[in-house]
């Protein structure tokens, strides 16, 4: 990674006479990107960024006469301490700092962030980049998660809008960020999804089937009981946690589990990544999770889908600093931009990240750039907002599968006809997971009356909610077969229904 | 449970006032912890209480067989003390609740018996240590969440409702959100609008939520204990102004294993005339018109300490609703759907309307945001004086 980084330092003097060194981190411009990329229309331009100048401490306060404090009342010894305590960093609530006569003015703690990339647009190794370890086998497995999920996206989206779904949200574009991040983690580790990462928990284990019933919330639907909106999985058994609707509610949460990683002994070693977006680190769960976590510590990976998009608002009406990765140095975390797009830099900057967080037990935050090709969700038509041509050329031009692809294929671990073979199955694969979740029955009706509060043993279930159940067990008893539409919704239903009519008459 | 003892106990007159309580306060240990010397928003009370009993009386009945005085704050603090002992996975977060011991001090002690990793100062930020709670929750480990004030949980309601309390459900019931949260709720003294606000209606209105509003310190020990073991989120509304009040408690209360049910309203004190119900400091209050209605007139008043606002305990107050025929509620919050506005309704549609000899009544806080200026304060929240002429006028003998 350093020597994709070339560090280049002058020292140059300005009017004033003070020697400043300009520090800039280059990677030199990205290969084959066309000048039109990227060109939904922005409303502010990004500040200029000033780097923090260069400062050069000085050592000794009392050396010449300019860094002597003006008056500190006192004896000679006890002004000496009193600077002395002063001047101790933290006293000043930073880790490291130094007096300085200059204004330090700054908008950026470097003119450059990189991007860390190993392949390029075409899906060559970078010159100079370092391939991860990936066996063929790991690197098969992502591939196949990778080219599943699109497959997946369009026969629910497509699902949505006959009406045979409510909802659905598509990960198009970001398949590299998502499966990549995903297959750096381990088997007991813990995570926090968005809604966008549906190929991060289908890349943990998670079957088409369970997929689909959750999205039909059907009787076999074990993870939401048919209680959610589609693409609200839960997946306790993979340490994937409920996806709430809320933006970036998740945040905090998942600096509580990492915290609670961290003070288990026996979960030593395992790890907390936590998905969001660009719109979600405008949140102040955002900036509340980060400063949780910085301080009570815990290993927790921030991992940053930038995918251009809040919905319709584009990230340069979102802020106005360089980025998300700008802001984990301001919590003190480990930082990286990484180029989402590029299943192997991914997968190799979370498993660092991963090392870091579980070494440190703290945050590491990992911001992937990536394009939203899809819409936001079934409740957006985003050529409102960006040109249908700009997305074509993302596809086109910085396509995820394709430059994952070509890794393969330049490893000799991929060929025509294994792709051929694999879109098919897949496509078999999904119809048939589809077509099933259609058919099955709904979940008992009784289901709607349970998990509300949990019931210790020996506790009894709150009567407000008996009465509810009985009292749908006593109308369904009344009019369940003699009233034609309950009696054909009650069909539609596994034991259709009879499960509430249990009831003592209690709620009449 | 405190016995009938013990409640007429605290019913003593005592001529004590904060005054008089902070002037014996360097004689007595006890009366060091009052809550309205070590508070932040320290404020004198304006009206004699007789359940703030002062140093003579505690001492007096401490020596009293098997029965001790404890406040409020004591209560709390053993109550946690000993659910952290007893299991390892709970643990306290919040503002100050470690080094500086609290803002009210009911984590007095704590940090030193448990350490930093079980007592955890946090940065200011409500929503995000609220939602590290739930998260710590979600991920197995039991936390108790303090804010300073329940006013300051706006920035965080969303973890606790949307989060915290729908999870178990949205997650088809496997994943549990063990969570408390606690802190004093409702008006204090002196402190203007936006310190003094009741949320029991709030948070009552969530299914997914348990809320418990405690009054004694019998109460805050069994309900807290309860809270932390229970498998739910819980919502622990304790009162600011209670904190450094002495209640007696038993030996049994006293025990490590003294529990009460979440969602079990408890009769104070028994009577055949009306039913009161309250909740948190309005209980004494209550208890106080009661003695002085019993007194001036005769009247027999049943007085129902809710204990918990969800569970609502409707069943209790329905039984003596049909004992008494009268109904009248009592509560520190606003009017307008509140927890009496609750309680009417449910009586209303239940078999206990027909037993009413007269319309159901509320007395609540006023409908406007609490007033700073003590003289306008003091008419916005309902006292014993206001209570006992409420009742007498309900029974028709004004």
């Amino acid at each position: 990674m350093s020597s994709l980084i070339r560090l280049r330092s002058k020292r140059h003097i300005n009017p004033q006479g003070i020697s400043i060194i300009s520090r800039s981190l280059i990677t030199g411009p990205p290969p084959n990107v066309p000048t039109t990329h990227h060109t939904t229309p922005t409303s502010t331009p990004l500040p200029l960024p000033i780097p923090l100048p260069f400062f050069s401490p000085s050592t000794d306060l009392n050396a010449n006469g300019e860094n002597k404090p003006l008056y500190v009342p006192g004896s000679q010894a006890d002004r000496l301490a009193r600077v002395g305590r002063m001047s101790s960093p933290l006293r000043r609530g930073t880790h490291e700092s130094w007096w300085s006569s200059q204004m330090g003015w700054f908008n950026a703690v470097a003119k450059t962030i990189p991007t860390y990339r190993v392949l390029d647009e075409e899906g060559h190794l970078v010159k100079g980049s370092h391939v991860p370890e990936i066996t063929q086998e790991e690197a098969l497995a992502i591939y196949r998660t990778m080219t599943l999920i699109p497959i997946v996206d369009n026969v629910l989206y497509q699902s949505q809008r006959q009406g045979r779904i409510s909802f659905y949200m598509q990960c198009a574009g970001e398949e590299a960020a998502i499966v990549g991040s995903s297959a750096a983690m381990l088997e007991n580790d813990e995570m926090f999804g968005q809604y966008r990462e549906s190929a991060a928990l289908l890349h943990r284990g998670f079957t088409l089937d369970s997929l689909m019933s959750q999205c039909f919330g059907n009787v076999e639907d074990k993870g939401t009981k048919g209680r959610m909106m589609p693409v609200h999985y839960s997946a306790p058994e993979l340490g994937f946690h409920t996806i709430t609707s809320p933006l970036a509610t998740q945040m905090p949460q998942a600096a509580g589990a990492a915290y609670a990683l961290k003070v288990d002994e026996a979960r030593q070693g395992d790890c907390v990544i936590c998905y969001f977006g660009d719109g979600a680190a405008s949140e102040g769960d955002f900036h509340a999770a980060l400063g949780m976590n910085s301080v009570l510590g815990g290993p927790c990976i921030w991992f940053c889908r930038n995918n251009g998009f809040a919905i319709s608002t584009p990230i340069i009406d979102q802020y106005a600093g360089d980025g998300i990765a700008s802001r984990g140095p301001a919590y003190g975390l480990d930082t990286i931009r990484v180029d989402g797009n590029d299943a192997l830099a991914v997968l190799s900057a979370v498993r660092e990240a991963r090392k870091r967080a579980v070494e440190g037990k703290k945050g590491v935050l990992v911001e992937a750039m990536t394009y939203r090709v899809g819409h936001h969700s079934t409740s957006d038509d985003s050529s409102m907002y960006r040109k249908v041509e700009e997305v074509k050329e993302w596809t086109v031009v910085d396509n995820p599968i394709h430059r994952f692809r070509a890794f393969l294929a330049s490893k000799s671990w991929w060929n025509e006809s294994q792709e051929k073979e694999l879109l098919a199955s897949h496509k078999t694969s999904v119809m048939k997971a589809f077509a099933r979740a259609e058919k099955l029955p709904k979940p008992k009706l009784g289901e709607m009356f349970n998990d509300i509060w949990g019931v210790a043993k020996g506790d009894e279930v709150p009567a407000v909610i008996m009465e509810q159940r009985a009292e749908l067990g006593r109308l369904l008893k009344k009019y369940g077969d003699v009233w034609e539409p309950w009696r054909k919704e009650r069909k539609r239903f596994v034991e259709e229904g009879m499960d509430v009519m249990d009831c003592d008459g209690r709620g009449s | 449970m405190a016995s009938r003892a013990a409640i007429s106990r605290v019913l003593r007159p005592a001529s004590s006032s904060v005054r008089a309580l902070s002037s014996a306060s360097a004689t007595s240990k006890l009366t060091g912890r009052n809550a309205l010397l070590t508070t932040p928003m320290a404020r004198v009370t304006r009206s004699e209480s007789k359940y703030l009993v002062g140093a003579e009386q505690r001492r007096a009945a401490s020596s009293d067989e098997g029965v001790t005085q404890i406040t409020v704050r004591e209560a709390l603090n053993s109550a946690m003390e000993e659910e952290m002992l007893r299991d390892e996975s709970v643990f306290i977060m919040g503002e100050e609740v470690a080094r500086y011991n609290g803002a009210y001090k009911i984590t007095k002690g704590l940090l030193d018996k448990f350490g930093e990793d079980r007592v955890i100062d946090t940065p200011i930020t409500e929503s995000g240590f609220a939602g590290m709670a739930v998260g710590a929750a979600l991920a197995g480990l039991r936390p108790v969440c303090e804010f300073m004030t329940w006013n300051f949980a706006m920035q965080a309601i969303d973890q606790i409702v949307n989060s915290g309390g729908k999870t178990y459900y949205m997650s088809g019931g496997n994943v549990p959100c063990p969570v408390t949260f606690r802190g004093p709720n409702g008006a204090a003294a002196g402190v203007g609008a936006q310190h003094s606000q009741d949320y029991c209606a709030w948070y009552g209105s969530i299914p997914g939520l348990k809320v418990i509003s405690p009054w004694s310190a019998a109460d805050c020990r069994g309900l807290l204990k309860a809270a932390i073991r229970d498998p739910n989120p819980v919502c622990f509304l304790e009162n600011e102004l209670l904190y450094g009040v002495s209640f007696p408690v038993t030996k049994e209360e006293l025990s490590e294993d003294f529990l009460l049910p979440i969602g079990k309203a408890k009769v104070e004190k028994e009577g055949s005339d009306i039913t009161v119900v309250a909740h948190s400091k309005m209980v004494t209050h209550s208890l106080e018109a009661a003695e002085i209605l019993e007194k001036e007139e005769g009247i027999k008043v049943e007085v129902i300490n809710l204990r918990s606002i969800r569970p609502l305990d409707i069943d209790t107050i329905i039984k003596s609703v049909k004992k008494t025929n009268h109904l009248v509620t009592v509560e520190g919050g606003f009017p307008a759907f509140g927890v009496g506005s609750e309680i009417l309704a449910q009586i209303c549609e239940s078999p206990a309307f027909d037993f009413l000899d007269a319309p159901p009544e509320r007395v609540t806080g006023a409908d406007v945001p609490t007033p700073y200026s003590e003289s306008i304060e003091h008419m916005a929240f309902p006292d014993t004086d206001l209570i006992a002429k409420v009742l007498k006028r309900h029974l028709y003998r004004q």
